[in-house]
């Protein structure tokens, strides 16, 4: 069982969070709020979601499953006003989801869960360096980078310390450094990691627009991004798997 | 097994070079299996996704393959298809994109032979607007788990061909070899079940149980097929013979038990929804639970319209009722396969001919036995004048046999040489026939099902089939070098010529003379085309003498 109620807004950076990656996934619903983790198709990037109860302006939901279309979810939203609250309700037999605004009544097809794939169990990391940065300034630096190249590497100089991101394209290349006055580094330990900027764009549009983000990273290891939506009562984490370049 | 050891055992037998080492390793693992693998082992060993009676299939273009090989491999699609022109393989160019994969994974299951037929089913499965997006999907899905020889087979599979040089033959052999069983009976049980798959799993079980298989409503059986000869000969031969007129149609098979019915090609596609028509007719007419065997002809003001107006009719996928009246479509039943729970093929013709009286009432086609040559000749002018293409002679005392081209049933019809050809690759038209394929190579099969090029046909194409025929192939193109077009084979063109003669310009060794386009042989599988050693015959037949002249050349 699920009804409840959620602002636009919220509901938009729920639903851009998860399509960054996927375009369906198995949302597990619960008494105290959805979770949700899913990789992308070619199991090079994951997300991890929990958006609690408090996230909701009502709530009142018992333990299921279903199997969200989040590309249809998105072409809805659409058609949403800004602040305009959306009713959601699950149907009896759970097979169909109302989605409600304004004098919009929409119901949407749920997906049958066993044909989404299962939940990842995500892999063991060490990764020794945390940096804390905000959305807006990893957002511009996958931009910029992206104007030259298709990969970035992430780097921690532990002695500076400095956090640098550099792309190398065939002509030219970019590099940013930022120092202590720039970023928080919570962990310092030496860094160094190449990623594929396909996947940080769609990433980037979503990590813009948070305050402060959490990069966790190592030497030749995935990166993690995490960090929080509808303002703390939901937390996302992002992982991507390096691109490792033989020389 | 794991797809990765299936692998590994096709990348051995690639280098086998003999076809009896070929059955014997095969043999030799078929009994390692589990009896969910073995079916699927069976099929895919050949290039084969599903079974031959089912109508599946995935319904993909390399165009989306190498959308997903880029996709995992960090790629352009661009680079892609440069590397597959280069290799002129697409399954070596996926090998060497994974090999060179910089992008890592999370996670990666390793993938199970059964892992891999399911994903295929689900391809299969999807249909509609979103399926191209949801087959892009499972095929990423698929090569992100592959390791780099992985990817050479899986996209050899999908593209239905892996270049092995596993026939059918050699896997027949391979079963009963496998499960101490006869090759007799192993062939006889996939004649009636059309999966070797199946019959591997049978063997395997209970060798014994090969002998009882039935043939089933819903699992075509591949049709008998005739040969070409005279009524002197088979009068000779025979003595008495029944003779039916034979008939510029479409050969269909007609299933129904329970209520349900079906209609299938001569390629055994599920034609029912493109022929309701036919399927009213005979529905209306039969009695009880039967599998068919019969040719439809299209009729218009009373005469048999050619074969190509049948063939556009069942093209068609939509609108299909806005067309059921222009051209009044008939169906002419001449067996009975199975009634009532009963098999019937073992039975002799003139049994089944009782049989097939009993269960309809019309659409029965005519049928007179005799052995006085001046009749059945009469009966032959007959044939022509009313407008169909000859006649067909029948050994009243022989069974029906699936899929065999035989002695038992013979076609008289005014000599045209014609031949049907695997089309494998094109070329681009100039001038008129500027972003057209202008040129088209042709290919026969050998006893193992490899493909060898006979001739390039670009006469006898007028403007509206260049049209019909680059839609055909856009989306079939593996490959590009040039002008060159390299197509993933499928379709089939009957080509007339004047003569065959020795080549060396060509890999089979022969080519045709002044060849020219007939038309598209959509009713035939890829397994029908011509085979090379018959290529041979027309060749001796045409008074060519037996020399070994130019394989000695070719040898030097």
């Amino acid at each position: 069982m699920l009804k409840a109620t959620i602002d636009a807004d919220t509901f938009r950076e729920l639903i851009d969070a998860i399509s960054a990656l996927v375009g369906e996934c198995r949302l597990h619903v619960s008494e105290s709020g959805i979770a949700t983790r899913a990789v992308d198709t070619s199991n090079v990037a994951m997300i991890s979601l929990e958006l609690d109860a408090a996230a909701f302006q009502t709530y009142s939901a018992t333990q299921t499953e279903i199997g969200l279309d989040i590309a249809k979810m998105k072409n809805i939203l659409g058609m949403v006003g800004k602040n305009d609250p959306i009713d959601l309700e699950l149907d009896a037999e759970g097979r169909k989801l109302s989605v409600s605004f304004k004098s919009y009544r929409y119901s949407i097809s749920l997906l049958d869960t066993k044909t989404i794939r299962k939940d990842p169990n995500p892999p063991t990391l060490n990764l020794p360096a945390v940096v804390k940065v905000t959305g807006e300034v990893l957002n511009n630096a996958i931009k910029a980078a992206s104007v030259v190249s298709d990969k970035i590497a992430f780097k921690i100089d532990p002695t500076k310390p400095a956090f640098t991101m550099i792309a190398e394209g065939d002509t030219d290349n970019i590099k940013l450094e930022l120092g202590k006055d720039e970023i928080e580094f919570v962990q310092v330990a030496e860094a160094r990691s190449l990623f594929s900027l396909d996947y940080l764009k769609d990433m980037g549009k979503v990590i813009g627009r948070s305050n402060l983000i959490e990069i966790q990273l190592g030497i030749d290891h995935p990166v993690q991004f995490l960090f929080t939506i509808a303002q703390d009562s939901g937390r996302v984490t992002y992982l991507l798997a390096p691109r490792i370049e033989a020389d | 097994m794991l797809f990765s050891e299936f692998a590994l055992w096709c990348e051995k037998i690639e280098e086998l070079a003999s076809r009896l080492e070929m059955r014997d390793l095969i043999a030799e693992l078929l009994p390692g299996l589990t009896a969910e693998d073995l079916p699927i082992f069976v099929r895919f060993i050949r290039g084969l996704i599903f079974p031959d009676w089912s109508s599946a299939h995935l319904g993909i273009g390399p165009n989306l393959l190498y959308d997903a090989v880029a996709y995992v491999a960090g790629r352009k699609r661009n680079d892609v298809i440069s590397l597959v022109n280069r290799t002129g393989d697409a399954g070596t160019a996926v090998e060497f994109l994974l090999k060179e994969k910089t992008q890592t994974s999370l996670f990666a299951e390793e993938l199970t032979l059964g892992d891999v037929y399911a994903t295929f089913i689900r391809m299969a499965d999807t249909a509609g607007s979103k399926s191209q997006k949801e087959k892009l999907r499972n095929a990423r899905l698929l090569y992100s788990n592959a390791s780099p020889l992985e990817g050479r087979y899986l996209t050899r599979l999908m593209l239905e061909e892996l270049r092995i040089g596993v026939g059918e033959g050699s896997v027949r052999d391979a079963i009963a070899v496998a499960f101490s069983v006869s090759p007799d009976s192993v062939n006889r049980a996939h004649q009636v079940m059309n999966d070797l798959g199946e019959v591997a799993k049978i063997a395997s079980i209970d060798p014994d149980a090969l002998l009882n298989v039935k043939i089933e409503p819903f699992r075509p059986v591949k049709m008998m097929l005739a040969q070409a000869g005279s009524i002197e000969e088979m009068v000779a031969v025979s003595g008495e013979v029944c003779a039916e007129y034979k008939y510029d149609g479409s050969r269909f098979q007609f299933h129904s038990s329970g209520g349900r019915i079906a209609i299938y090609s001569r390629r055994l596609e599920d034609l029912t929804a493109a022929l309701p028509d036919i399927a009213d007719q005979l529905k209306e007419a039969v009695s009880g639970d039967v599998i068919l065997d019969g040719e439809v002809v299209a009729i218009e003001n009373g005469k048999p319209m050619p074969f190509q107006t049948v063939l556009r009719r069942i093209r068609r996928k939509h609108d299909v009722s806005a067309h059921v009246d222009q051209i009044r479509m008939v169906p002419f039943v001449f067996d009975i396969l199975y009634r009532d729970g009963v098999g019937l093929i073992d039975l002799s013709l003139s049994e089944r001919r009782i049989h097939l009286e009993s269960v309809m009432s019309g659409y029965i086609a005519p049928q007179i036995k005799s052995e006085n040559p001046d009749e059945l000749r009469e009966f032959y002018h007959a044939a022509l004048q009313e407008g169909h293409e000859g006649i067909m002679l029948k050994v009243p005392g022989s069974p029906y046999i699936p899929g065999n081209r035989g002695k038992h049933w013979v076609k008289c019809k005014p000599e045209v040489e014609t031949i049907d050809l695997a089309v494998i690759g094109g070329e681009w038209g100039e001038g008129r026939r500027a972003h057209h394929f202008g040129s088209f190579l042709l290919a026969c099969q050998d006893d193992q099902g490899t493909l060898h090029p006979v001739s390039r046909v670009a006469t006898g194409i007028n403007d509206e089939m260049l049209g019909i025929l680059y839609d055909l192939f856009k989306d079939r193109v593996i490959s590009t070098t040039g002008k060159e077009v390299v197509f993933e084979p499928g379709i089939i063109f009957e080509v007339g010529y004047s003569e065959i003669q020795k080549s060396q310009n060509y890999a089979s060794g022969y080519a045709l003379r002044f060849p020219r386009f007939i038309r598209i042989r959509d009713d035939k599988r890829m397994d029908e085309i011509e085979m090379l050693a018959q290529i041979q015959e027309r060749y001796l037949r045409s008074g060519h003498p037996q020399d070994s002249g130019m394989q000695q050349e070719k040898e030097q």
